[in-house]
């Protein structure tokens, strides 16, 4: 009954009939573009997003972050800490006379675990870890955690002098084991910045000293922030609680007069290079050790006293996915 | 009576909704991808969750792919390709929304030669482009496919001269689209 009352009204009503419809119809059709868009978009936007690339690589400075790599990848990692900036011009040319080096390679067995292996030429230590991304950052969860496991064995001859200055006799190759774990936990607050806490403990089956404890608990603190597109600034920072040993003579928090605690905290800065299969870090630091035994519970130097190391870490990835390379072929 | 004309539009405008929603032509699976050559890499990328819908009676098309859903062989060049060049957390989709511009009835089986115009939306910039392609239709099924260049100039993608990931001025993207009716 709509239809005869329109025309009824004569040539007006025809006339905004008309242009009525017309509009609707243009603007129907404008519409139906946004529609479809929003429909794919609609669909689309209910897979989560998960949050990529963190820290631009599987190390931060000296420690670990919660980056694992992709399946049937492989990173080589080659590191060296040079000497002392301290260690004077002639007698060291400011400490690139000598470095210590550690080579690595780490292979991800699927996206979210990988296993890693090294050998550090300080104490001669071999380093075997493995690492597990338990939770991923997206749009519904707020932070990545990332849990790492890992063993090193000392391959030094017995009787050698460590780095603090004590001797250190093995009777057996059990006590040339060490062992670390941490819980890594990070969050990409934005696109430039990001932050990790990294609560640690480390188990060392034999110590120097008794006044040392075998068991070390740490926590870490560090992150990134983005200058640009490939430069990245770093620091790093790893607190350590030395357990207060009920010993007799241990009234000053692990220290005696006779032996105090040669350890300290280590604190890095660094810059992180990108350059497309490569991540070049170059950093300053007072840790000359690139296992978290050594770096964590055994680092002698002090920026106080200007033991300072230049170092730098280069990764390499290769991608081993054959499968990946032929889908589309 | 004023009032019983904009009800009298109103019906019409659902009427016609209705009718265009019959004749869509959907995917959630389509195939995105591109190929970036020079001499001294071959990258390529495919998206194999790409969105599309294809409306038969307007001839309306949307496409539209989420930039993380790119596979690359090597996930490090993904994770740049997703962090520095398309900054897919600022800009997370690329998309098409346009018409077809060939008077061809889609729903009788057959080969076409087509164009699409519309708009092309790319790391945040929008460009009206033609895509010239071809639709194989069936009963139940539109099986789309096309392919164009993009240089990535247009859509401000920076490429740096320092990165070993050797990129082409001009992309060819391709698509495999097969529409199934709704």
């Amino acid at each position: 009954m709509i239809w005869p009352n329109c025309l009824n009204k004569g040539a007006f009503g025809l006339f905004c009939c008309i242009l009525i419809l017309f509009g609707s119809s243009t603007w129907n059709v404008m519409l139906a573009q946004d529609d479809l868009l929003s429909m794919l978009d609609e669909e689309q936007s209910k897979d989560p997003v998960y949050t990529m690339a963190t820290f631009k690589a599987s190390r931060l400075i000296n420690g670990q972050t919660i980056e694992t790599i992709s399946k049937n990848h492989l990173n080589f990692w080659i590191s060296h800490r040079f000497g002392a900036v301290n260690s004077g011009f002639i007698a060291n040319f400011f400490g690139l006379d000598e470095a210590k080096i550690r080579l690595g390679l780490e292979y991800g067995f699927t996206d979210r675990w990988l296993v890693g292996a090294g050998r550090s030429s300080l104490e001669k230590t071999y380093d075997l870890y493995t690492k597990y991304k338990v939770l991923r950052q997206s749009n519904k969860i707020p932070i990545t955690v990332t849990a790492l496991a890992g063993w090193g064995i000392n391959t030094m001859p017995s009787g050698y002098v460590m780095e603090s200055g004590s001797t250190m006799k093995f009777n057996n190759n059990i006590e040339r084991y060490s062992y670390w774990s941490q819980l890594l936990i990070a969050r990409k607050f934005t696109e430039k910045l990001s932050l990790q806490v990294m609560p640690t403990f480390i188990h060392v089956n034999k110590v120097e000293d008794p006044s040392i404890p075998n068991q070390l608990y740490a926590l870490g603190g560090g992150g990134r922030y983005k200058l640009s597109q490939r430069f990245t600034l770093s620091a790093e920072y790893y607190h350590t609680f030395r357990e207060l040993e009920d010993d007799e003579d241990d009234d000053d928090g692990g220290g005696n007069a006779a032996f105090p605690y040669p350890y300290r905290d280590a604190v890095s800065f660094g810059v992180d290079i990108e350059t497309g299969g490569h991540v070049f870090q170059f950093h300053l630091t007072n840790a000359r050790g690139m296992v978290e035994k050594q770096f964590i519970g055994q680092n002698v130097g002090s920026w106080g006293k200007g033991d300072v190391f230049y170092g730098f870490n280069i990764a390499r990835t290769f991608s081993l996915d054959k499968s990946a390379r032929n889908t589309h072929k | 009576m004023k009032t019983k004309l904009i009800f009298l539009s109103l019906a019409l405008m659902l009427i016609t909704g209705l009718v265009s929603a019959q004749s869509l032509y959907r995917t959630s699976v389509g195939e995105l991808s591109f190929f970036s050559e020079t001499p001294v890499l071959d990258i390529e990328a495919v998206n194999q969750k790409t969105g599309a819908i294809l409306n038969v009676g307007t001839k309306e098309l949307a496409i539209q792919a989420k930039i993380t859903d790119f596979q690359f062989p090597n996930k490090l060049m993904q994770e740049h390709f997703n962090e520095n060049y398309m900054e897919s957390e600022r800009f997370p989709t690329a998309k098409f929304a346009g018409k077809i511009k060939e008077q061809v009835d889609l729903t009788k089986a057959g080969t076409y030669s087509v164009t699409a115009e519309g708009n092309l939306t790319i790391h945040g910039v929008t460009k009206p482009v033609q895509v010239k392609g071809t639709i194989v239709a069936t009963a139940t099924a539109l099986q789309v496919n096309f392919s164009f260049q993009v240089r990535t100039a247009d859509y401000q993608i920076e490429v740096p001269t320092l990165v070993f990931d050797k990129i082409a001025e001009t992309i060819t993207v391709s698509g495999k689209l097969n529409l199934v009716k709704q």
